[in-house]
This record gives C-alpha cells, sequence and structure tokens, in this order.
C-alpha cells in the first residue's frame, strides 16, 4: 500500500506542473545578462502579460515546446510585462500552466527604453517572441500571434 | 519525435509580417477608411493643420485604459484647432461593435479600416498608438501617449508635449515612444 501511494505521488509530481516560485525582477542590465548566461542554449524569450489574451492562449504550446526540446539544449524564458500590482496575478497563471523557472517580470524605470534595448525594431507590441541562437545571436522575432510551426522548425535548425 | 509538436501546435498560424513604421520626418499617406455605416471617408477630407491620428481598440485592456485620456486629448485640443482621427484596424472588432463601444466610452468618432490596409500603410503594430503629422504632412510624432497605463504613474506626457510645441511653433524634442501594448489584431492574409 506503501509502496502504490509513493508510485502514485511519483507519477503527481511528474504530471503536475510545478511552475516558477517567484518572478524575478528584470531591467536592461539584467537582460544582458540574461543573455550572457544563456549562451550554449537556444533561448527562446517570451514577453507576455497578464492582459494580453493571445500570450495567455500560447503559454501552453509554448510550455510544450520547452518540454520537448530542454534536453537537446532548448530553454524558455517568460518575461511579463505585467505593472507591479498585477505580479501575483502574472505568477499564479505561470505556476497552473507549468512554466519553467526562471521566470521574470520587467522592472525597467523606463519602459521604451527596455524594449528597444531588447529589439530597437520592436514597438513594445505582445506577444512577442524572440530567438538566440547557442552563441546569443539574436536570429529571430515573433511579434503577435506566433506561426509554431514556423518556430519550431528555426528552434530545431539551431539545436 | 520529429514532427511530434508541429502538428498540435499548427492551431495557432499567422506569422504576421510588418510594414516599415512610418517614421518621424516621412509624409502622411492619403487613404480612405469608413465611418460606421460603412461610407467612405477620405483622410483628406478630416486632416488639419495638426493632425493626431490614433489606431484604438474595443477589447484591448491598455487601449481601454487610456479612453478617459484620449477624451480628455480630444476636448483640450479640438479647441485649439488640432484635428483627431481615431482609428480602429482589428479584423477581430467589427464596426457594429466599434460603434457600441464609441458610443459608451468617446465623444469622437471612430472609423474602420477595414482589412487593416490604413495600419500597414502606417505600420502601426499597437493599441493605442499616435502619429501627429503638421500642416505639410509631416510625421513629427509617433508612439505612445503617455510613459504609463495607470495614469497615476505617468511621469512624462509625450503626445501633449509633442502637441503644445507644434501649436507654439517649436520642434517636437522626443519624436518617437515606444509602450507595451496590444497588438493591432490584423487580417489573416495569404502569401
Amino acid at each position: 500500500m506503501k509502496r502504490l501511494a509513493f508510485a502514485f505521488l511519483l507519477t503527481s509530481a511528474a504530471l503536475w506542473p510545478a511552475g516558477p516560485a517567484r518572478l524575478d525582477p528584470l531591467d536592461e542590465a539584467g537582460f544582458r545578462q540574461l543573455l550572457a548566461a544563456s549562451k550554449g542554449k537556444v533561448l527562446l524569450v517570451n514577453f507576455w502579460a497578464t492582459w494580453c489574451a493571445p500570450c495567455r492562449e500560447e503559454m501552453p504550446l509554448l510550455v510544450k515546446l520547452e518540454a520537448a526540446y530542454r534536453a537537446r539544449g532548448f530553454r524558455l524564458v517568460t518575461v511579463s510585462a505585467d505593472e507591479p500590482e498585477d505580479a501575483r496575478q502574472a505568477l499564479e497563471f505561470l505556476q497552473k500552466v507549468g512554466v519553467p523557472q526562471p521566470a521574470y517580470i520587467k522592472r525597467a524605470a523606463n519602459d521604451d527604453k527596455f524594449i528597444t534595448a531588447v529589439d530597437a525594431k520592436w514597438s513594445g507590441a505582445l506577444p512577442a517572441l524572440f530567438l538566440y541562437d547557442k552563441s546569443g545571436r539574436k536570429v529571430r522575432s515573433f511579434i503577435g500571434e506566433a506561426d509554431f510551426k514556423l518556430l519550431e522548425t528555426e528552434i530545431r535548425k539551431l539545436l | 519525435m520529429k514532427t511530434m509538436l508541429t502538428g498540435g501546435l499548427l492551431l495557432l498560424s499567422a506569422s504576421l509580417v510588418f510594414a516599415q513604421t512610418l517614421q518621424p520626418g516621412s509624409k502622411a499617406p492619403d487613404f480612405t477608411l469608413r465611418d460606421l455605416s460603412g461610407n467612405p471617408v477620405k483622410y483628406s477630407s478630416l486632416k488639419g493643420d495638426i493632425t493626431v491620428v490614433t489606431f484604438v481598440a474595443t477589447k484591448c485592456p491598455i487601449s481601454n485604459d487610456y479612453n478617459t485620456r484620449m477624451n480628455a486629448l480630444y476636448k483640450d485640443y479640438s479647441g485649439k484647432g488640432v484635428k483627431f482621427v481615431f482609428i480602429n484596424s482589428n479584423s477581430t472588432e467589427p464596426a457594429a461593435e466599434v460603434e457600441q463601444h464609441a458610443k459608451a466610452n468617446f465623444s469622437f468618432t471612430v472609423y474602420k479600416d477595414p482589412d487593416n490596409i490604413v495600419a500597414d500603410m502606417f505600420g502601426a503594430q499597437v493599441t493605442p498608438e499616435v502619429f501627429v503629422f503638421d500642416k505639410d504632412g509631416i510625421l513629427r510624432y509617433h508612439g505612445a501617449i503617455d510613459d504609463s497605463r495607470n495614469e497615476s504613474k505617468v511621469t512624462t506626457k509625450s503626445l501633449r508635449a509633442a502637441l503644445d510645441a507644434m501649436l507654439s511653433g517649436q520642434a517636437v524634442t522626443t519624436a518617437q515612444t515606444k509602450a507595451f501594448g496590444c497588438t493591432i489584431k490584423r487580417t489573416k492574409k495569404t502569401t
């Protein structure tokens, strides 16, 4: 009986999405450090917000992508563009979907400068995905609802 | 494994390719909008010495957070001769919905941009997003209304600063700004 219960717990832990324990604040300097620390991995940075319906819709698909390619060196990092008063709601959503740690929330003094630091051509429209190769070079941007077939193809090419 | 995800992830499609966003210093194109009865309206008949073109939405929470501020801008600057053209380019928000939303929230007319032709022409990507033109049709300011969706946290009123400068014959100090916002929901076009 004990063994059965243990097996059930193990299965539950494997199936139940854990999600991040917290949201780490991120500014322009932190974003540059994140890119530097991710060298050697294929990195997808997802900018999203709780008020952005398409962002919420595509999050489970991004989590599936990460799970499928994590062993080959793919990492998904999320950055919430929510205001501080919505941080709790953002964290709860990420936990529910099972988004991996680390997860961030933007804490830039100036959104304009932060957006430009990520991509000079980006207007700040959400959702936005930025794909980086193992050397930390940005190879593709997806602004608006992403074409997931294309996204997966691009990730596979870089792995 | 190779194609494991491909099939399941086809649900979301439409890679959005945006036209180049109109840059400060470039000339305003003429274009045709639709009033909420479906009648064509030329931009040239709406513009003035200073014209503020604003892309808005009915469902975007960010755009809706600016409704009060957009009404205030319209009230404060219409009397000074500034013309306003509010446009809804979202394919997901039909004319009837736009009309109902405008009646409930705005003191001005909102025009429909079927198939987001004008949004593509301007390279507009977000709601709300403003483009301010001078009497020669030159773009003098592009970007956000101000620097926070939460009005109590606003520190820089960039659109008002641009309009005040133009009305007093001075150069606009900050000609372009960015802010987090909802994407304009474009018609899915086959290529």
